[in-house]
């Protein structure tokens, strides 16, 4: 019995699956694949199967990881990227497996890539807003939480947020708190533009990298 | 596929993994590389597309002819369609993102009555002119199939050319002749004359129909020689014919989320309110070995652990015991389950029930159809009280305590006995339980007893009867509830309204083209969902056409009038109809194929039960 970090993308069409949907796929793709995926042994078997911290509906990834335990040592590296990758869509490619080094719980902060279109606008006008923006003394925009809406002010955690003018719009860096004590999503960097700069822009948003408290890159 | 434009209208909508494609095995060709681009329409959204197994087939079909790009297009949700028109996009798609304008052929699939309006709303969508009058070149070409084909007539005005019966040979023979007409540049005019010479081609403008002043049909008069009768197309061979070894898999759950395998096709029993029964005769059986074949590709290529025999009676299959035991010999090791979704009372034994539970277990459900056995010989629906008793006892034994019985009220001659009787029988399946030494320990017992409303049919014997009002199907629901006297026993019903279009619609004539359009233009879609239909609307727009929907729903036909179908042939002879309904009416019932041949007509064929040795009873 082994336990191995599955390394993939979420892009393209895969960007629009829910996390519940991402499951099922995955599932069906390790069956497919023929994989000796361990099940527990309680009266309803189930297989094990974890995901190091779920993606929200419409942001792509570029280095998600999945948890699975094998019931068989022998396989190969190679044979598990290939067999998972003629098992799953397109949009859903594996590039590596690992060991896992850390665990799930010990991510903090997850660092994004999101690309604004701005339409007619010179990218160098509303990049410089954006600048702006980011450094006023507040930038309070509402929160969805599990205890209703609360004001959540976005201000400590832009410092690692660097926004760069491209030739067809803006790209904004970002480096924010994720996991399960303290989650900032990205989109809320939308929505504090589209509250205080009244920009409505269409934005793709990828996440490239998961970091421990230390900013280690997750392993 | 998706592109930025539709991409950008995603975030404002729910479940946006309807709109985007790129499931896995889904099918991406090159659009200059291919001479036909095939736009498969599902007049319903993707989930409900998606389950459908007449669409993987086609698809798949199509699909594996090199200069044919098949795509598949559903309906958007009311959110997304209310996105895409807000942002002028018109309807796309999935595989490539390209709106349907484009393409070649444009084919629907017709699998409800309810669903005509998504199809104007969906054409409207693309950009495609309604009425096939209006759509001048060979491209654009509107085409259906599908069980409601065989009353295409409502529809006549949109469609340049139906399908009739079983698609599988000719859809490619009508792609190749539309193939070789675009070639040559040819005129649309041209082109359809051509295909209305092959089987099972239907193209409505080549026929006229006169109508009598008291509405009903006159006459049915072919132009440009045209068959008459148009004969249905039918796979003889099932064995042989095309079944594919790949499914599109969804990423977002559908309605039926597993592998499907087709056993058989037509049906053996003729039960009297079942189109699908006459339709699909003769009676052919899938071999073990290609069905068993079958699911382990499938299986292989999906990778789903689900696998549904499905058919319009899964356990008339003369081998199905060897067919499960085939099946075990790969599903255990593979922790795949298997599924029988539709089980005859009459043939639920300890074995089957052995086999099938013991990978996974699903609730039961059983169609006596009518609560009194008078009922049930007039609708031939061969199964007794006794045999249904036996079934449950053989169902609670095996560990079953949840049990549903589907029934349908307003069948012809059915009185508020008959009625009272689907209560009673429910309470003998409770009193069953109690009473079986053998049920399990320390559980309840809970029967769903569910009542749906009667819609006569084309091609069934009862194509000539009234549909009750629904004045009388909502008493005779009270009437169930009433009957009911213990909390073991859960009655359930669907709205009568529904049913009154879906009888409308099933039997109408051309005169409701243009219900469907002044409906489209009010606004209507989604009718088969609850929240969007709206009966009262309905009934304003039949006011302002001048449309009597009585006439169609609940008046009874003479047995010498012009039915608008009647130049549409399935093989089954009207005189065996006529046969059939005054036995109705006579509380006659008639053997099942396998039993005698009732000579239907469906002989016609050349195959199948029809020219099988009969072992007796099975």
């Amino acid at each position: 019995m082994k336990n191995v970090r599955v390394w993939f993308k979420k892009i393209g069409t895969a960007r629009y699956i829910s996390h519940l949907d991402l499951n099922r796929c995955m599932l069906r793709a390790i069956h497919k694949a023929k994989l000796p995926l361990w099940y527990t042994q309680g009266y309803n078997p189930h297989a094990f199967i974890t995901f190091a911290l779920p993606l929200s509906l419409g942001i792509g990834g570029e280095r998600e990881s999945m948890d699975i335990r094998l019931d068989d040592d022998g396989i190969t590296r190679e044979e598990l990227i290939g067999k998972l990758n003629a098992a799953l869509p397109d949009d859903i490619p594996v590039f590596d497996v690992t060991e896992p080094v850390m665990k799930p719980g010990q991510i903090a902060y997850a660092s994004y890539l999101m690309k604004l279109e701005t339409q007619g606008h010179p990218p160098e006008e509303t990049a410089a807003a954006i600048r702006e923006l980011f450094s006023r003394e507040t930038v309070v925009v509402p929160k969805h939480t599990k205890n209703g809406m609360i004001d959540l002010d976005l201000r400590p955690y832009l410092d690692r947020t660097e926004v760069v003018a491209r030739d067809d719009g803006v790209e904004i860096s970002a480096m924010l708190p994720a996991g399960s004590t303290m989650n900032v999503n990205p989109s809320l960097l939308c929505d504090a533009m589209k509250k205080y700069l009244l920009l409505d822009l269409f934005s793709d948003i990828r996440r490239i990298n998961l970091y421990d408290a230390d900013f280690k890159i997750f392993e | 596929m998706v592109n930025k434009k539709i991409e950008k209208l995603l975030a404002n909508v729910q479940k946006p993994g309807r709109y985007v494609g790129g499931e896995l095995n889904c099918v991406r060709k090159h659009a200059d590389e291919v001479d036909v681009r095939f736009a498969f329409c599902f007049p319903d959204i993707y989930e409900v597309g998606m389950s459908h197994l007449g669409l993987k087939i086609l698809y798949s079909q199509l699909n594996t002819v090199p200069y044919v790009w098949c795509e598949r297009v559903f309906a958007p949700w009311v959110d997304m369609e209310e996105e895409m028109r807000k942002n002028g996009l018109p309807l796309y798609a999935l595989e490539s993102g390209d709106s349907i304008r484009d393409f070649d052929i444009i084919g629907f699939t017709l699998q409800y009555e309810l669903s005509y309006t998504n199809i104007l709303n969906m054409l409207d969508l693309a950009g495609i002119p309604l009425k096939a009058e209006d759509r001048h070149s060979l491209s654009q070409l509107v085409v259906a199939g599908g069980p409601c084909a065989c009353n295409p007539e409502p529809l006549a005005d949109f469609f340049d050319l139906f399908f009739i019966g079983e698609g599988e040979e000719v859809d490619l023979e009508v792609v190749a002749l539309y193939r070789e007409y675009k070639k040559q540049d040819r005129s649309k005019e041209e082109f359809l004359k051509a295909a209305s010479q092959i089987q099972g081609v239907y193209v409505p403008s080549l026929y006229h129909i006169s109508y009598h002043e008291d509405h009903t049909v006159k006459a049915i008069v072919p132009k440009e020689g045209a068959p008459l009768p148009v004969k249905k197309r039918i796979m003889m061979d099932v064995d042989k014919s095309y079944f594919p070894d790949k499914f599109v898999v969804p990423y977002i759950e559908i309605v039926h989320d597993r592998t499907v395998a087709e056993v058989l096709r037509g049906c053996i029993r003729g039960c009297r309110f079942c189109q699908a029964g006459f339709l699909y005769r003769p009676f052919r059986e899938k071999s073990v070995d290609v069905i068993d074949r079958q699911c382990h590709d499938l299986c292989d290529s999906t990778g789903y652990d689900e696998i549904s025999l499905s058919s319009l009676s899964t356990s008339d299959h003369s081998r199905l015991n060897e067919l499960i035991d085939r099946l075990h010999t790969w599903t255990e090791k593979e922790n795949t389950g298997i599924s029988l979704p539709s089980l005859r009372v009459d043939n639920f034994s300890p074995e089957l029930m052995s086999k099938i539970k013991s990978v996974r277990r699903s609730g039961l459900t059983f169609a006596p159809e009518a609560g009194t056995q008078r009922l049930r010989d007039v609708i031939n629906k061969n199964v007794t009280e006794e045999e249904l008793m036996k079934t449950v006892n053989t169902a609670f034994k095996g560990g079953w305590t949840t049990i549903k019985l589907y029934f349908m009220i307003g069948l012809p001659t059915e009185t508020l006995d008959d009625v009272a009787g689907i209560a009673e029988l429910g309470q003998k399946v409770v009193d069953a339980f109690y009473a079986n030494p053998d049920k399990p320990k320390g559980k309840g017992v809970k029967v769903t007893v569910s009542a749906s409303s009667f819609v006569p049919k084309p091609f069934t014997p009862f194509q000539w009867e009234p549909q009750d009002t629904m004045e009388t199907l909502r008493k005779k629901q009270r009437h169930l509830v009433a009957s009911v006297k213990t909390r073991k026993v859960e009655p359930n019903w669907h709205e009568a309204d529904t049913s009154f279009l879906e009888a409308v619609f099933a039997r109408g004539d051309r005169r409701l083209c243009g219900v469907l359009l002044e409906a489209h233009r009010s606004g209507c879609k989604m009718d088969g969902w609850q929240n969007f239909f709206s009966f009262p609307k309905w009934m304003e727009i039949f006011e302002r056409c001048g449309i009597d929907p009585a006439f169609y729903a609940n008046r009874r036909r003479s047995f010498d009038e012009v039915l608008p179908w009647d130049h549409i042939d399935y093989g089954i002879k009207k005189s065996f109809l006529i046969d059939e309904c005054k036995k109705a009416y006579a509380n006659v019932t008639t053997p099942n194929c396998r039993e005698q041949c009732s000579s239907c007509g469906a002989s016609c064929f050349k195959g199948g039960i029809c020219y099988e040795k009969r072992q007796g009873l099975v």
